[in-house]
């Protein structure tokens, strides 16, 4: 039985729909990102999960057990979970220890347990030696940490975190993703995660949920929803790609300037004739300065240098194919300088170019 | 009924007389006394709306009835008699019978309260000893009695005003050479005021007012005002003082000096009478024969308040009633008039 | 994790009534049932003495039927009218003279390098809880045409007979008025001031205006809102006073809205013409607020919130002692002068006698309290009301600002209006509403405690209010989600979380309701029975007696109470806890 599964949950205010219509299942132990720009209707859906809102289509149930459907709505110090905030949330009133304490006394444990708990779990977070500490005294990091602490020392049932990385500057979001994983590795507490940073999103996720409008669009590990984007929102918005647009007609898609045969992508096409859309990442198209040998009838295409940055670990390079009104981003490694205007070979790798729908 | 009344000069000088002879306090309860005490003793308490006194004189005369008539506590409570009667229409009103004793400066609370039949009969036996003024002025059905005298002259800063330039009489007044320098109560702040208006349009018509108002007195609002401006410099002659707070205003070292207008010193009788459905009708009896023993005006003497009994002297720095010229309020007349005249002030003063 | 996992029961015939069960825990919130208490309470508090208000206006006495003859009443007379005109006069005279004290000061305190700010915010302070009757009665005692000591100074000085000021005219009304209210116009108008950036004026400079030309024309326009609120504020104080007209104004010949209304007070009590006589007074309110909005949509002032940039103090080189002469000038004017006449009267044996050795004397002190039979049930009165009113109006306001921010309930905001809508209603209109819904039976508070505390609560609750809502606002909801998730209630989470945070500012705003509940005057003095006098009222009484050393001493004894409460609140919520807006 799936520890959290959402169906049909939505959530509008007057005509506008922030969640639509989301389904979801985690199972135990699972960590899942929500994954979407700001106003995507993530929070709210996580905050749905926690009890703070109530849906007004839809259910949310915990182990089979439903915990939330419109009108009515298991408050959410009954759900046995916990949560970390995007303002980290530290009562500034209780010590770093009194603060993590907080929910073991709640379960009424005794004092030894609780204290014993408290001092192990600030041990994992690297914050035993701050204990006494009040948070005014700590730095965003650390804070971050006892935010962490306090949410997992009472063994919640399902862990959600929203947003939790975003105050902190980009040096230490990085260390602190690590951190995050390593402790849901250690734990294997099912948690849910909103962001909407790819990166954390990839470094974290088990898999990862792409939401826009209030709609899950894609539910996915992250090589997956990279690899093979199922519609032209997350193509778009995991990473950079170039979308074109071509039609299907007897196993050949038909683009701008050239034909790509159906059999050579790294995925089933149907065979009815249609318009389809392709992704192709920056990173499945190289460079050449001469004519290179055909490999594995890879299309070969002579193009023009029309715009480049340098972005330090790569080129970044915009090309217009020859008898083609496409404009393509490449990506280059750093050695491989070439001018604008200059005249290149250009060369796609059909295992990397996804269709989406 | 603006007059100087004979029988009360007679009453008046007889009191001064047996003062001068010393006739002591009656320090002995007398029969009817002792009979109402023992009746009274099972009761325990009295309680006194008052507004006739100011605090600290209705404490002590609180303090020397339990003195006198051990066992029986005074619940005193004053204000202004305006306060106590509109506090006393509420009770009434709401059918709570609390206060045993209404005592009030304005004679129309307690001709209301006997009209709407809330008053107790009773004639203290003691009252047959008061002056005549005071026994004239009483309810003649028994309802209430005169408790209290206020009298309302004039006063001068003895340091800006020699006693030759000073104004001898109320008509004086009206003299352009006290132009800015009076000071006056007002007759809707102040019963005693509204009194002293009624008094001087019987004397000398609205038009004493309107020659007033050319003198520009400087008005405030209790009767008592005046006494403070004439304490601050601010004004050198004072009208309608009450005696008893300008004496004690003297005693503290003010350079104040009272004028008995040759016209007729102001005499407003204050009456206090028991209520029907009094919750200690024995105290209540016999705290209205206290308020009419020689003992009370012992006891609001210090306080420079006028006896009512001939057997106790008046107070310190007052003339003997006897020497003095006087007019009555009318209390008729105060209920009568009184609106209209607040109103004719009003519209003479613009406040 | 799987000792976690059971959640609720799993039987399947409960699965099967889940949804009820849940319905009905979720009304356990007790958010609902307090919502309706909470309105219960304003509508007893603030909507039905106003409505009550209204009604009566109508009603014949006694009867109760409908008549317009209240109305025929309160207006027909030339006298009541020409009260009405001078009171919007005097009105607008005493905010003008406010903005004529309060701005200078606001803005040397604020943006220059004058020396003694200090000093001045201090001296702004005292002129703040000096209750305005108090300045009054010691302003009479320095600008009384012959006896005050300014025009006696100045007869001796100049050998004229004429004085120098009267403090017994119009202006001089006026003038004692704005004296004690020119704080509020300072404290509205120093907070602008203080969020406008230096590069404000630096953008002025570069461009070639001087200092002068930039604070006139750039830094005030700025602040324009600010000074126009309080303008209002100040023009609604005034019209609303009771104590400085009835002390000063009578013996003026000035008559105002707030006496004319005492006078229909007097017996018999004609509360329904009284009524009718206050509706102006609410008429003058709403246009004001009206005059307010309209004044403000036209510009955009949104710029003045912008936090961006250094304040820097403005150099004012040898001017900075001039700017330093006008603040000790104020604070003269304002305190210090008063101040001293009231300390001398209230130690002097006989006033008149004026400064002498043998003139001094504790007397009116021991009088007071231990042989007056009111001064010291009235203090104690004063303590207990203030402190019960403070209570009140703190619990009820900090629910309410709870319930709004945490938007807890649907229609949150009309609570927060009916708190805060106190704050535009007289207080002495408040006070005949109280005492046209609530004095007379079947409710029969007359004479009570109950009554006086409910009409101070009334009065007050929007100070409360609006200090409440800001301790709420600055409590990020994600501290009390983040006790919630891990198990606490919502009442646990508002004990434990949200209390201990926001405990500091509620004792501040507890203390400011205490301090002008204490020194309230006009709500109190037509609510007051025998027994429930208050010190502001026995003060008032003290002021017809004729017994000035006795009443300064009484002022005395208030202000050595206020001071008190003052230190304790600077101890307990931080030195500018009056001060402060939020």
């Amino acid at each position: 039985m799936p520890r959290l599964t959402l169906k049909g949950l939505s959530k509008a205010y007057g005509p506008l729909r922030v969640v639509d219509d989301v389904d979801l299942t985690l199972q135990e132990g699972e960590f899942v990102c929500l994954l979407g720009p700001s106003g995507c209707g993530k929070t709210t859906t996580l905050r749905m999960i926690a009890g703070f809102i109530e849906p007004t289509a839809g259910s949310i149930s915990m182990d089979g057990e439903v915990l939330s459907m419109p009108s009515a709505v298991l408050p959410p110090e009954r759900r046995r979970m916990s949560m970390i905030f995007q303002s980290y949330a530290i009562w500034p009133n209780m010590t770093v220890a009194e603060n993590v304490a907080f929910g073991l006394k709640l379960q009424k444990l005794p004092a030894a347990q609780v204290r014993m708990r408290t001092s192990e779990i600030l041990e994992v977070v690297q914050m035993g030696h701050l204990a006494d500490r009040y948070p005014a005294e700590l730095s965003g990091g650390q804070q971050q940490r006892v935010a962490l602490a306090r949410a997992i020392v009472v063994k919640p049932a399902v862990l959600l975190l929203d947003e939790p990385l975003s105050n902190l500057d980009a040096n230490l979001r990085e260390e602190m993703r690590f951190e995050i994983r390593r402790l849901h590795d250690e734990f294997r507490i099912t948690t849910v995660y909103v962001t909407h940073d790819q990166a954390e999103a990839m470094a974290t996720a088990d898999r990862i949920a792409v939401m826009s409008a209030g709609r899950i669009e894609q539910v996915d590990a992250p090589h997956l929803i990279y690899t093979q984007p199922r519609t032209r929102f997350v193509a778009a918005f995991i990473g950079r790609t170039n979308l074109l647009e071509g039609r299907l007609a007897n196993g050949e898609i038909g683009l701008d300037g050239f034909t790509l045969r159906a059999a050579q992508l790294g995925q089933e096409v149907p065979e009815a004739a249609r318009p389809i859309l392709l992704s192709v990442r920056p990173q499945a198209m190289s460079l050449y300065r001469s004519q290179p040998q055909l490999r594995d009838g890879r299309p070969l295409l002579p193009a023009t240098v029309a715009q480049r940055t340098y972005l330090g670990e790569s080129w970044d390079y915009v090309v217009r194919p020859q008898e083609s009104g496409l404009q393509l981003r490449v990506t280059a490694p750093p050695l491989q300088v070439h001018e604008v205007g200059e005249q290149v070979w250009l060369e796609l790798d059909p295992q990397q170019i996804a269709v989406v729908n | 009924m603006v007059m100087i009344n004979r029988r009360l000069l007679f009453g008046l000088a007889a009191g001064g007389a047996a003062a001068r002879f010393g006739i002591a306090r009656a320090a002995e309860m007398r029969p009817h006394e002792k009979e109402l005490y023992e009746a009274a003793k099972r009761e325990g308490q009295v309680t006194w709306y008052t507004g006739q006194y100011q605090a600290e004189p209705s404490q002590a005369i609180g303090r020397g009835f339990t003195e006198r008539f051990p066992g029986i506590t005074v619940n005193v409570v004053r204000s202004t008699s305006q306060v106590a009667f509109q506090r006393l229409s509420q009770d009434i009103r709401a059918g709570v019978a609390q206060c045993d004793v209404f005592s009030s400066t304005d004679h129309s609370h307690l001709a209301f309260l006997k009209q709407n039949e809330k008053l107790m009969p009773y004639k203290p036996k003691n009252a047959a000893g008061l002056i005549k003024a005071a026994q004239q002025a009483a309810d003649p059905d028994g309802y209430f009695q005169v408790t209290y005298l206020g009298l309302f002259l004039m006063g001068r800063r003895s340091d800006q005003v020699s006693e030759a330039d000073a104004p001898k009489s109320w008509k004086d007044l009206l003299d352009p050479k006290w132009r800015g320098k009076i000071a006056v109560g007002h007759p809707g702040y102040s019963g005693a005021i509204t009194s002293w208006c009624l008094a001087m349009r019987k004397l000398y018509g609205w038009d004493y007012f309107k020659a007033l108002e050319k003198n520009q007195p400087q008005i405030g609002r209790s009767s008592a005002d005046p006494v403070t401006m004439l304490n601050a410099g601010e004004r050198s002659i004072a009208a309608a003082l009450p005696s008893a707070t300008t004496l004690l205003s003297i005693s503290r070292g003010n350079p104040i000096t009272l004028i008995y207008p040759t016209d007729g010193t102001l005499m407003v009788p204050a009456p206090s009478g028991a209520l029907k459905n009094a919750p200690h009708p024995n105290a209540a009896k016999l705290f209205m024969e206290f308020m009419t023993s020689p003992t009370y005006y012992e006891i609001t003497r210090p306080f420079f308040s006028e006896s009512l009994r001939p057997e106790v002297p008046p107070p310190p720095g007052s003339r003997p009633l006897d020497e003095v010229t006087m007019i009555t309020a009318d209390p008729d007349e105060l209920e009568r008039d009184g609106q209209e005249v607040k109103e004719l002030w009003r519209d003479t003063f613009g406040v | 994790m799987n000792e976690t996992a059971a959640i609720l029961p799993k039987s399947a015939a409960e699965g099967a009534r889940r949804p009820g069960l849940l319905r009905r825990l979720r009304y356990l919130e007790p958010s609902n049932l307090l919502w309706v208490l909470l309105v219960a309470a304003l509508l007893f508090l603030v909507a039905v003495p106003i409505g009550k208000l209204l009604i009566v206006s109508f009603e014949q006495q006694g009867t109760g039927a409908f008549t317009l003859s209240n109305y025929a009443t309160a207006y027909g007379r030339v006298r009541y009218l020409e009260a009405l005109g001078n009171s919007l006069m005097l009105g607008a005279l005493s905010s003008l003279l406010a903005v004529v004290f309060a701005v200078p000061l606001a803005w040397a305190v604020s943006r220059t390098d004058m020396p003694g700010k200090g000093l001045t915010w201090a001296m702004v302070m005292g002129a703040f809880i000096m209750p305005p009757y108090l300045g009054a009665v010691g302003w009479i005692l320095l600008a009384g045409p012959n006896s005050g000591f300014i025009n006696q100074s100045w007869m001796w000085l100049t050998g004229l007979q004429t004085p120098l000021v009267n403090v017994y005219s119009f202006f001089g009304l006026a003038l004692v008025i704005s004296l004690h209210s020119f704080p509020l116009i300072f404290i509205f108008v120093k907070s602008a001031l203080d969020l406008i950036s230096s590069e404000m004026e630096d953008a002025a400079n570069i461009l070639g205006a001087g200092t002068w030309t930039t604070t006139r024309k750039v830094t005030l326009p700025l602040v324009w809102p600010a000074v126009l609120g309080g303008i209002i504020v100040v023009f609604l104080e005034t019209v609303a006073l009771f104590g400085t007209p009835a002390i000063i104004g009578i013996p003026a010949r000035i008559n105002v809205v707030t006496t004319q209304l005492w006078q229909f007070f007097e017996y018999p009590v004609r509360v329904e013409v009284a009524a009718a006589y206050a509706m102006p007074l609410l008429l003058i309110t709403i246009g004001m607020i009206a005059v307010q909005k309209l004044l403000l949509a036209r510009k955009g002032f949104v710029s003045q919130t912008g936090k961006g940039g250094e304040r820097r103090p403005i150099k004012l080189g040898h001017w900075r002692w001039a700017v330093l002469a006008y603040c000790g000038f104020v604070g003269l004017l304002a305190v210090l002068m008063p101040l001293v006449v009231l300390l001398q009267a209230s130690f002097a044996k006989a006033w008149g006698r004026g400064l002498a050795w043998d003139n001094l004397t504790l007397g009116n002190y021991t009088y007071l309290l231990f042989r007056h039979e009111m001064a010291l049930t009235s203090i104690w009165n004063t303590l207990w009301f203030s402190a019960a009113a403070a209570t009140a109006a703190v619990v009820i306001a900090v629910l309410i600002a709870y319930i709004v921010a945490r938007k807890l309930v649907p229609f949150g905001s009309a609570l927060g209006f009916l708190a805060m809508a106190p704050f535009v209603i007289p207080g002495i209109i408040m006070a005949i509403g109280f005492y046209a819904a609530y004095a007379a039976p079947p409710v029969a508070l007359y004479g009570t405690a109950l009554i006086i505390i409910l009409a101070f609560t009334a009065r007050f609750l929007p100070i409360a209010f609006a200090n409440s809502a800001a301790a709420v606002r600055a409590v990020h909801p994600e501290m009390e989600e983040a006790a919630r998730i891990l198990g606490g209630g919502r009442l646990l989470t508002v004990r434990r979380i949200t209390a201990p945070l926001i405990i500091r500012s509620l004792i501040g705003g507890w203390l400011i309701v205490f301090i002008v509940a204490s020194r309230e005057l006009s709500a109190a003095v037509f609510l007051v029975g025998p027994r429930t006098r208050t010190m502001s009222v026995l003060l008032y009484d003290l002021s017809e007696a004729g017994n000035f050393e006795v009443l300064a001493a009484f002022g005395g004894l208030l202000l050595a109470i206020t001071l008190i409460l003052v230190a304790v609140g600077m101890k307990l919520a931080g030195r500018d806890f009056m001060l402060r807006r939020s």
